[in-house]
């Protein structure tokens, strides 16, 4: 009994420091945000954050690369991860390790390749397949969401192999078969539906990813929010520490409906298996 | 012409056989199963007539099409996974009419033949159920409902019933085969259960180590075995180390004793050494008035398993078992006790 307390004790004690040394510095921030007017707690700074017009054009701006980052990386992944799952089982360490890179590869380091090779034309046996990207918007706006889906590709990648995993591909794949579908089909009617979840949170940690993105952002030169908010840090007080706030609360609210999500549809998809 | 041929079918897996020469014909309408030990091949025969394998040689044809080089979902095939396969993300009425949706069949008639299969399988007011909802035996039953639904020229069951409790397999196998022969589906059934196997087919196949062992009636196969491992796989097999004396005769030597065959022996010589095969039904502890062989024994050990009861005798260095019917007024001899066993010349099989 007394060393069952003790287990007790300090598992309370190591989860008390853990969240103190999480939510104080939260506390700190939130505190100050609350301070922008002398004398008294107010959420000016928040009016002052949210109703300024380059916030609302940057957090757009960023908002239409997470979505169109979000279905370029399904379009990418969930055939790939799908195939590998269901013909090359062989292979899942080698795409694992590769997807595993941009946690290793700085964005510093990426930008400054995606600069280098797409500023001129990129020419196989002497033709030029790629035209120069960095001389036009729609250009830019590609190479900006091509460095996105790099850098969200750990996470969709794991949030999709985990859905994969869930369900037993092989038979539900032979199962659509011998009733005449084809791969496009079994894609689009069996997998995706059932990756529902899966993509939800891979969709949600892209979005998280590529709202806060500062270096890609900043180095091709795009109206992005994550340039936004270092330059509002270099010329605002308050307002930064309520955007920082903001930021918490829109990826603690998005991980909330991932859970309930994940929760509600357990039940549901448990068979096929 | 058969419905469907298997020629010269083989299938390696790196250096592997694991379908070795595999020759079959099977009639339309006919329920054929394939029997035999797990890691014997039934199970990738049956994904090769489906399309998910490739045979390494040989052939297989479908009603007079060679189906060989197609694709799965080109052959026209219904088939049952022992896991069910139901699709998650879709409720029974969806999953029933699913092929029906992939073959481009119109609204009302797909709405139409889905009731029809529910109502089949007797499951009319679960349309709506998602499979998490239905218990193992519903799922199979709608697994079946949706291999049906599309007019399959061929069914095809990979261990259905496997993951089903043992009550809910024997009334699910009597459905199976109520609809199959309702429809007159040519149907391939594979199992590792020897009872559902005699149970449900016209014909059985027996399998061992990728090659087909004997092809036959349930009567044929468990009566008239062609060699000891379709013996003793399919039934429970006595067997006593003998001397044949005179094969001509059917004259063995066994424990000291002479016994005889019904029939001339016709699969070993005289003088080899063979194995006498017994069944255990066939074998009594008092004369029937048959012309019998007889061996002495010692009751070692007596198991009630319900309706039969099962009695171990020692004769000389091996064990027999005795399948007795059980009734209120079944006298059974005492553990320890000398008894003399009685059994017919019909029922003594030799084995080389």
């Amino acid at each position: 009994m007394s060393s069952i307390r003790r287990v007790s004790f300090w598992s309370w004690l190591w989860l008390l420091l853990g969240a103190l040394y999480f939510l104080l510095p939260l506390y700190g921030t939130f505190d100050f945000s609350l301070r922008a007017t002398r004398g008294t707690l107010s959420l000016t700074a928040y009016t002052n954050a949210l109703t300024d017009p380059e916030f609302l054009r940057t957090f757009t701006f960023s908002l239409r690369m997470a979505v169109i980052t979000i279905v370029a990386s399904i379009l990418l992944i969930v055939p790939t991860a799908y195939w590998v799952h269901l013909r090359l089982p062989h292979l899942r360490p080698l795409i694992e390790f590769i997807t595993l890179l941009p946690f290793v590869i700085p964005a510093i380091v990426l930008v400054f390749g995606v600069i280098k090779l797409y500023s001129r034309p990129v020419a196989v046996a002497g033709i030029d397949v790629v035209p120069p990207l960095t001389n036009s918007v729609l250009g830019t706006n590609v190479l900006l969401v091509g460095g996105y889906v790099v850098l969200a590709l750990p996470y969709m990648y794991r949030a999709v192999d985990t859905g994969l995993r869930s369900m037993d591909v092989r038979t539900l794949t032979e199962a659509a078969q011998s009733l005449g579908a084809n791969w496009l089909t079994i894609l689009v009617r069996v997998i995706l539906p059932n990756l529902r979840t899966a993509l939800l949170s891979g969709a949600l940690l892209t979005f998280a990813t590529v709202i806060g993105e500062l270096t890609l952002a900043t180095f091709l030169a795009r109206p992005a929010f994550g340039p936004y908010l270092a330059l509002l840090g270099n010329h605002k007080t308050y307002e930064p520490s309520a955007l920082a706030i903001i930021s918490f609360g829109i990826t603690w609210a998005a991980m909330g409906v991932i859970q309930a999500i994940s929760r509600g549809n357990t039940g549901q998809f448990a068979a096929g298996r | 012409m058969a419905f469907l041929e298997l020629i010269n079918v083989q299938k390696s897996f790196a250096q592997t056989a694991a379908v070795r020469d595999v020759n079959l014909q099977v009639e339309r309408g006919e329920f054929v199963s394939f029997l035999g030990p797990s890691g014997c091949g039934k199970t990738t025969t049956l994904r090769m007539v489906a399309g998910f394998e490739h045979p390494t040689s040989g052939q297989i044809v479908i009603d007079s099409v060679d189906v060989t080089g197609k694709p799965p979902n080109q052959r026209n095939i219904g088939m049952v996974f022992q896991s069910y396969a139901l699709f998650p993300n879709m409720n029974v009425a969806q999953n029933i009419g699913f092929g029906l949706k992939v073959a481009g069949k119109d609204g009302q008639e797909t709405k139409r033949r889905v009731n029809e299969m529910l109502a089949l399988i007797k499951l009319e007011t679960l349309g709506n159920r998602y499979p998490y909802q239905l218990s193992g035996g519903q799922q199979q039953r709608v697994a079946l409902a949706r291999a049906l639904a599309i007019r399959p020229q061929l069914l095809l069951l990979d261990e259905p019933l496997s993951a089903l409790d043992a009550k809910i397999r024997v009334s699910l196998r009597n459905e199976i085969r109520a609809i199959q022969r309702q429809l007159g589906i040519t149907t391939i059934y594979v199992t590792h259960d020897q009872e559902e196997a005699l149970s449900l087919s016209d014909r059985v196949v027996v399998m061992n180590e990728g090659r087909m062992e004997q092809i036959g009636t349930p009567f044929e196969i468990y009566n008239f075995p062609q060699s000891t491992f379709v013996a003793s796989f399919v039934g429970t097999l006595n067997t006593l180390p003998a001397t044949l004396v005179d094969a001509s005769q059917g004259h063995l030597r066994a424990a000291g004793h002479d016994l005889y065959t019904a029939q001339p022996i016709t699969n070993a010589a005289s003088g080899q050494q063979v194995k006498l095969a017994l069944r255990p039904e066939q074998l009594r502890l008092s004369q029937t008035g048959e012309a019998e062989n007889t061996l002495p024994g010692t009751v070692e050990s007596i198991a009630f398993l319900g309706s039969i009861v099962r009695i171990s005798i020692r004769v000389a260095e091996s064990t027999l078992v005795l399948d007795e019917f059980n009734h209120p007024h079944l006298t059974l001899p005492a553990v320890g006790a000398p008894v003399t066993l009685y059994f017919p010349r019909a029922a003594c099989l030799v084995l080389p």
